[in-house]
């Protein structure tokens, strides 16, 4: 749907956004994209993983093995410190962006 | 998947992750209605270029690049080997070397495997390590004493030749004998007579007793053995009157000469009487138990007699001549003689066998049965890791699942598992090494008594080999049921199974199998402990027919020079007996010149007026010269009769005393007091019998008593006795006493071989000790094992069985019930090992029968005391998981589902 040039430089922020709220594991992170999307996004495995690792790597997320009641034992990924001010940086630079970006093609029509 | 330089923790986390989402994938297509298959296939489908997945992965994850020196190395091994990755692996190289690398890439990876998990890695190698350490243990046993050819050079060549006697089969060779088989011989290059002695040197710290031995003079040739120092015998040096020089053992040498090299042709005072040093032997050179000395024999073809036998005969086989041949013409000789000679020699004949065969032939059946239980005892160590393999691997299985998704084959994947339990096998003999280096000091020490060559035993190059050896073996055997299973593993029947980490159920039926196959030998090994250890308390309980608790016993030897006469000897020995009997502690002091199971002394006799027989046809008996209260030292009942008394001195008239058994044997309808008998028929003329005593065993607690003879010491004086006292208490601590009384008689002579009667008794049983103390120590260790193993397969199978469980329980399940089905499960396992085992054990008994003492080997006590430890044992070891398994909580264990 969307080429894979759009998709890649917005799926870091798809994660981090993603596990603001709660620790998410990998699989579940792929699939809310896909639900919350209405289908529109999805990031396979093989593209969804390594991101996983870099943003680990970058310290902004932090991954844990837990096992919940009666479920068995996932790596759950939730945001470090550093990661929600990164989060909270690339939401304002997004925002801004789609700003100017709708702001430049709205224009042409007025 | 190939991660180039991420570390291994970082590898597994991937790995492990990765199997986590696949798993994910699976099961929502199964719950989205898909069948397994096409659930399978929708899950493996999420990754399609595997090449490229890793790539990404390992840009991300660079910061977790192994150390520098890692890199260094393993790049290059990993671009060779190309080891773990699918790439590598379908890319069809073939050939050998990629084989070896591939190999490699394994050992590397088992190696990582095992650090990852230590508290498994630790519990499987110290359970193959006491398996491997013990039978390295044994093997070095088995290697000194069986194996390592004799410290000589061509030992194959070294034969003993043995008397046979019509009587007492093979026996010491008589002197005449011996100097006719010297002449008549044509297979031997060398032949060598041989007998033990004794000598005092005088030191300034007192005299000191040393043993040595006397050899014909080309004893040494014989043996191709040269001095480190001056020479061995000339031949006119074997002769009586010019036998006046001595060679000296290399230890004794140095500690009473300093390793004075000036020794060579001085003059050395050996029992009162010098004699000329002409050599000292290498070190290590050994002949003759525990010889310090060596003298020739000097015997006088003159005198040379072929009544008494006893001397040792060795020879060295010329070139091409067999044993067989060497036999066949010795046999020849003897019976030649036998005709030639038939008051003496009637019947008798000659007997040729290697020299190692005869040293080590009487212990070769207990140390190969030994040998067995040790293997028994690897086997089951190697049952239990392989069951913590497979319980592994079941764990692994989504490893396992990805990797073969990877498209790793099977015979690769089998090869990649073996790699692992064989690099656990070799850590776990480098651990065993240790366990047997710790262990071998002990085992010398108990052998020491017990065993020939015993000082042979060591850990070398041999036995480290046999160790690889051994690990590696191991290593293949209980690898390949894992490796096995393992390789079946697919990424369907692993996602299949859910959250819970199982594997196909072709597992369970492994686990039980060599669950089984472990309680089965472990039994095997305990009923034969049983066996050993009834015996063996049988055994000591043997009445010996005399009290050793209590007793000290040493020896006194007088040297002819000084005590020339029968009377000398006599006075000086009385003296003896005077003082020690007046010392405080003692109640009763006596001497006998051979001290029971220590050493034979048998005569032929004859009674007085029974009808003659042929020559050498007369009955024999162990005979025993005494003093008059030796029965009352050593406890011997007096049944009959009398005692020696004071009064049966030199110039009295003839008694002899003789015990139960001879009554039985010689007189059984008649009364024996009064009779004559003539103690080595046509010395002295008969002696009266005045007293029968209680019989004794004189050979070993697991002997028969024989019957036997005693006479006055004053009426046959030996210049070498045994002396035994009687303490109020310990014996030990009349050893200081002792020495005095000797050293107040006569300062130049020395007090030896002083020990607890009840050692003396001891030692005789110390081979079976041996071997019942090792195969005793097995079997313990086999009984944990087995418990371990039994408990490990009961609590996985709790863990697997933990939904079922919580569902009987929620439907009305009591925790009794569910105590009786986890404890019953296992307990249904242990009791068809225990049939199954008590079932070997049988089949086996026959082999145990030589090593029992008044113990038939089908005793039903032993079999039936096994089962019930072994089941004892292995109840607890279920009753420890089961509690878990009572403990489920219904609600948790179902919602897990």
């Amino acid at each position: 749907m969307f080429s894979s040039e759009l998709k890649k430089g917005s799926t870091e922020m798809l994660v981090l956004s993603l596990i603001e709220s709660r620790p998410r594991h990998g699989y579940e992170i792929g699939k809310l994209i896909e639900a919350r999307s209405g289908g529109r996004l999805t990031f396979a495995l093989p593209t969804l993983y390594p991101a996983l690792l870099r943003l680990e790597n970058r310290g902004w997320i932090k991954g844990r093995w837990m096992e919940r009641a009666g479920e068995r034992e996932r790596c759950f990924y939730r945001l470090t410190p550093e990661g929600r001010r990164v989060l909270a940086e690339k939401r304002r630079t997004w925002q801004a962006y789609v700003n100017a970006v709708n702001e430049v093609m709205g224009g042409s029509d007025a | 998947m190939t991660l180039p330089g991420l570390t291994a923790e970082r590898e597994l986390r991937i790995v492990r992750e990765l199997a986590a989402q696949l798993d994910d994938f699976y099961r929502e297509a199964l719950a989205r209605g898909l069948g397994e298959a096409d659930a399978g296939a929708y899950a493996r489908d999420q990754i399609r270029d595997w090449d490229r997945m890793a790539q990404d992965v390992w840009l991300a994850d660079r910061r977790h690049a192994r150390p520098r020196f890692d890199r260094l190395v393993e790049p290059r091994l990993e671009q060779l080997t190309g080891a773990i990755g699918p790439a590598a692996a379908r890319r069809n190289f073939g050939g050998g070397l990629l084989v070896l690398f591939n190999a490699l890439g394994d050992v590397r990876y088992a190696i990582r495997q095992l650090v990852r998990t230590p508290g498994f890695s630790a519990v499987a190698i110290l359970t193959l390590a006491l398996g491997i350490g013990a039978t390295s243990a044994i093997f070095s046993v088995v290697n000194g004493v069986l194996l390592r050819p004799l410290p000589y050079p061509h030992p194959d060549s070294l034969v003993r030749v043995h008397e046979i006697l019509q009587k007492f089969g093979r026996f010491s060779v008589a002197p005449a004998s011996f100097l006719d088989w010297r002449q008549q011989n044509t297979v031997f290059e060398h032949i060598a007579a041989f007998n033990s002695t004794g000598a005092t040197f005088q030191t300034p710290s007192g005299p000191e007793r040393v043993q040595g031995t006397l050899v014909s003079w080309d004893m040494f040739d014989l043996l191709q053995v040269v001095p480190t120092l001056g020479r061995t015998f000339r031949a006119d040096e074997d002769m009586p009157g010019k036998d006046a020089v001595i060679v000296l053992s290399h230890g004794l040498w140095e500690r009473r000469f300093s390793s004075d090299p000036r020794i060579l042709g001085q003059s050395v005072t050996l029992n009162g009487a010098p004699v000329t040093v002409v050599g000292v032997m290498p070190a290590g050179f050994t002949f003759g138990g525990e010889s310090e000395f060596w003298r020739p024999l000097a015997l006088d073809p003159a005198k040379a007699g072929r009544g008494g036998h006893f001397l040792g005969v060795i020879a060295r086989l010329k070139a091409g001549v067999t044993v067989e041949r060497a036999g066949a013409e010795m046999k020849t000789i003897a019976e030649r003689l036998a005709l030639q000679y038939p008051e003496s020699s009637a019947n008798e004949s000659a007997e040729v066998i290697g020299l190692h065969a005869n040293m080590v032939e009487h212990i070769r059946s207990a140390l190969l049965i030994i040998l067995a239980a040790v293997g028994v005892l690897i086997l089951i160590a190697c049952a239990n890791v392989a069951n913590l393999l497979l319980v592994r691997a079941s764990i692994r299985g989504k490893e396992i699942a990805i990797r073969t998704a990877l498209g790793a084959g099977r015979l690769r994947l089998i090869l990649q598992m073996l790699a692992e339990s064989v690099v656990l096998a070799l850590a776990a003999g480098a651990v065993g090494v240790f366990i047997a280096y710790l262990a071998i000091r002990p085992i010398q020490t108990l052998g020491a008594g017990s065993i020939p060559r015993a000082g042979s035993i060591a850990l070398d190059g041999t036995v480290l080999a046999f160790a690889l050896i051994v690990s590696l073996v191991t290593g293949i055997l209980f690898g390949l049921a894992p490796a096995w299973q393992a390789s079946r593993t697919t990424v369907g029947s692993v996602l299949k199974e859910g959250g819970r980490s199982s594997t196909v159920s072709g597992g369970r039926w492994i686990r039980n199998g060599l669950l089984v196959a472990e309680v089965a030998m472990s039994v095997v090994l305990l009923v034969g402990a049983a066996l050993l250890l009834r015996s063996f308390e049988r055994l000591i309980h043997v009445d010996p027919g005399f009290r050793p608790e209590h007793v000290l016993a040493f020896r006194v030897a007088l040297p002819n020079n000084a005590y020339p006469q029968e009377h000398h000897k006599i006075a000086f020995f009385a003296s003896l007996m005077e003082r020690l009997e007046s010392l405080p502690d003692v109640t009763a002091a006596g001497m006998i010149q051979t001290v029971p199971m220590r050493g034979d002394y048998l005569l032929s006799f004859t009674i007085q007026g029974r009808p003659a027989v042929g020559p050498n046809q007369e009955p024999s008996a162990n005979y025993r010269a005494i003093s008059p209260d030796y029965f009352k030292a050593m406890g011997i009942p007096l049944l009959r009769g009398r005692a020696f008394t004071l009064d049966d001195g030199e110039k009295s008239p003839m008694v002899a005393i003789v015990d139960q058994k001879f009554v039985e044997r010689y007189f059984p309808d008649q009364d024996p007091i009064g009779q004559g008998i003539d103690i080595g028929n046509g010395t002295d003329g008969f002696y009266k019998i005045v007293g029968v005593v209680g019989s004794v065993r004189n050979d070993s607690l697991d002997s028969n008593p024989s019957p036997t003879m005693y006479g006055p010491y004053t009426k046959d004086v030996f210049s070498s006795m045994w002396v035994v006292v009687r303490a109020k208490s310990e014996p030990a601590q009349l050893s200081a006493a002792a020495r005095q009384a000797v050293r107040d008689i006569d300062n130049a002579l020395p007090a030896f071989a002083m020990t607890p009667l009840a050692d003396v008794v001891s030692d005789s049983i110390a081979q079976r000790r041996f071997s019942m103390l090792l195969i005793a120590v097995f079997a313990a260790v086999a009984l944990v094992l087995a418990a371990v193993g039994l408990y490990g397969v009961v609590s996985y199978s709790v863990s697997q069985r933990t939904q079922e469980i919580g569902l009987r329980m929620a439907i009305g399940a009591q925790r009794r019930d569910v105590l009786r089905l986890v404890v019953g499960g296992g307990m249904k396992l242990a009791m068809v090992g225990a049939v199954v085992g008590i079932g070997g054990a049988l089949a086996l008994s026959s082999v145990m029968a030589t090593m029992l003492f008044e113990l038939k080997p089908l005793d039903l006590v032993s079999y039936a005391g096994t089962a019930l430890v072994l089941l004892a044992v292995a109840m607890v070891a279920c009753y420890v998981p089961a509690r878990r398994a009572m403990r489920v909580d219904p609600i948790v264990a179902l919602r897990a589902e």
